[in-house]
């Protein structure tokens, strides 16, 4: 009886307000889908880093013969003794955890491995032209500062580059991305706030008849309210349904096709999409739970 | 008899020995930007049962008086008592509660224009819960005793006012409210029709609901021999207990 009487309720409401109601429901739909991408890169990136995090090294480059870096000058090359000394120094230092010596021929297999060795760049390098190099693997990979800073300049370096260095700029693209997403669903969200309040408010202005006489006759406050609220609790479960349809689809053909291009495994699962689905479901019915109740308390006098 | 005077000391008349029903003591209503009070140290008590006019002219504080009843207003002093309960100690939270043993009657009738007589009058207690088959129990009793049997499948724009305002008393008394409030029922309806209203107020009355009705209408009070408190500029200046409308004393 009383849920029957409910639900006719919020139906009439919904079609009386419709065109609210759609406007509702898509500015939910965007915020809520804008939400979810962003905490999907949040995921995807933390996924990216787990995977890397113990495959960075810093790699130290050592002088060939007229190497145009400045440390390399007059050099000549790095010689056995100085190779020695290197090794021994960065053995020595504590962030370490070991350190493997990258000849010409090997420089070269993974140069070839990493751009096809059918490539342009590949035919035009030959194994001479490659550097030596320090490969040094580091307990903390977060660590990398003071390593660079110890090894840079000493006798026969060329250059010490941090892997983690190119990763950054990655992730530093996907997060400037995801604060993007983040910012305009927060826009989004707060329209959608203003938008369920106006909604709330004209349904309000239409049923003063029947909400003052249930007044008189002495309904209690949550049914004259639960009405309305309902009525913006719909609209937001429609927004959501409409939200996780888009997050599912920008899974599919965003996430996975970009995944294409990166090496290695680290795929966003669906599991970490269900959560993320749900999160921005409860986000969105609490948001308009609260907006048609703040609106509520102003424009339905109990 | 006098019924300013305290509950305690009222002389043992039978229907006098329960407390009143509703109790104003030293009430004063200002509302807000008005410096001229809307009721001025009202002391009023009405007992179970009775019928009360309420005269006076616009502005007298009558509306207010209802309005305090019914907990829309609070007061500024004074204690107000209705169905033994203590307005300023009744939380809003039972506001509705207090509403659902008041019933109400106006002079637009406020009736729902998309539902008939039957779902106007069933629409009261839906809104508080009743189970649906205690409604379609009592709502055609209550569409008879105002005298629309037969009508319950019209629609309030096929009604005539007098109708109409029967079909609002059905659905202020279809819930067996303790007390009926009616602010100026007669006030749109013409004297020949205002006549079957008050037949039925006061077969409402019968039940052992006490009445309270604001009105204009001297015809009317005239012929009702009832009680009259007259009320002007929010003081009461006549309390009356089988009065007229204008008497001079």
């Amino acid at each position: 009886m009383r849920a029957n009487f409910i639900f006719s309720e919020v139906w009439i409401g919904l079609r009386r307000n419709l065109t609210m109601t759609i406007a509702v429901v898509v500015t939910v739909a965007i915020g809520m889908a804008l939400l979810g991408v962003g905490l999907m890169i949040n995921a995807q990136v933390s996924n990216m880093k787990d995977f890397w995090s113990d495959k960075v090294e810093v790699s130290v480059f050592l002088c060939g013969k007229d190497d145009p870096f400045p440390a390399c000058k007059n050099s000549g090359g790095v010689n056995e003794q100085e190779k020695q000394t290197l090794l021994a120094q960065i053995k020595s230092l504590p962030q370490v955890e070991n350190v493997t010596f990258e000849n010409q021929a090997a420089a070269y297999e993974n140069f070839k491995a990493q751009y096809g060795a059918d490539s342009v760049l590949v035919s035009a390098v030959k194994v001479e032209d490659m550097p030596e190099s320090f490969r040094v693997k580091l307990k903390d990979p977060e660590a990398y500062g003071s390593v660079i800073e110890q090894l840079r300049g000493a006798p026969g370096v060329s250059n010490v580059v941090n892997q983690q260095d190119i990763l950054e700029r990655f992730f530093g693209l996907l997060e400037r991305l995801r604060w993007a997403a983040l910012v305009i669903a927060l826009i989004l969200v707060f329209a959608a706030i203003l938008l369920i309040g106006n909604t709330v408010r004209l349904s309000a202005y239409n049923r003063r008849r029947e909400t003052g006489i249930m007044r008189l006759v002495g309904a209690s406050n949550l049914y004259i309210q639960l009405p309305f609220v309902m009525e913006g609790v719909i609209a937001g479960l429609i927004g959501g349904v409409v939200a996780a349809t888009l997050l599912i689809i920008s899974k599919v053909f965003l996430f996975e096709s970009v995944q294409a291009y990166l090496p290695g495994n680290s795929q966003l699962g669906w599991d970490d999409v269900a959560s993320v689905i749900t999160l921005t479901m409860i986000v969105g019915v609490v948001i308009c739970v609260l907006a048609s109740f703040v609106t509520l308390r102003r424009y339905l006098r109990v | 008899m006098a019924s300013t005077t305290p509950a305690t000391v009222l002389p043992p008349r039978l229907a006098c020995r329960d407390a009143p029903v509703i109790h104003f003591d030293n009430v004063s209503k200002v509302y807000a930007n008005q410096n001229r009070p809307a009721l001025d140290h009202v002391s009023v008590d009405v007992d179970k049962g009775e019928f009360v006019f309420l005269v006076g002219p616009s502005g007298s504080g009558k509306s207010t008086f209802l309005r305090l009843i019914l907990k829309e207003e609070k007061p500024n002093s004074g204690s107000i008592h209705v169905a033994g309960k203590d307005l300023s100690r009744l939380s809003n939270f039972k506001v509705p509660h207090l509403r659902r043993r008041i019933g109400c009657v106006f002079q637009d009738f406020r009736l729902l224009p998309n539902k008939n007589v039957y779902e106007n009058v069933a629409f009261a207690l839906e809104v508080i819960g009743k189970p649906r088959r205690f409604i379609r129990k009592v709502v055609p009793e209550v569409v008879e005793l105002v005298g629309l049997e037969g009508k319950a499948h019209r629609m309030p724009d096929e009604l005539s006012g007098g109708e109409q305002q029967r079909v609002a008393m059905a659905r202020a008394f279809v819930n067996r409210p303790m007390i009926l409030l009616a602010d100026e029922p007669t006030g749109n309806i013409d004297p020949a029709t205002s006549i079957g209203i008050m037949k039925v107020l006061d077969r409402i009355n019968r039940t052992g609901t006490t009445v309270v009705m604001a009105t204009h209408d001297a015809a009317i009070v005239d012929s009702m021999r009832k009680r009259v408190v007259e009320l002007e500029d929010g003081k009461i200046v006549r309390d009356q207990s089988r009065g007229v409308y204008g008497q001079a004393y």
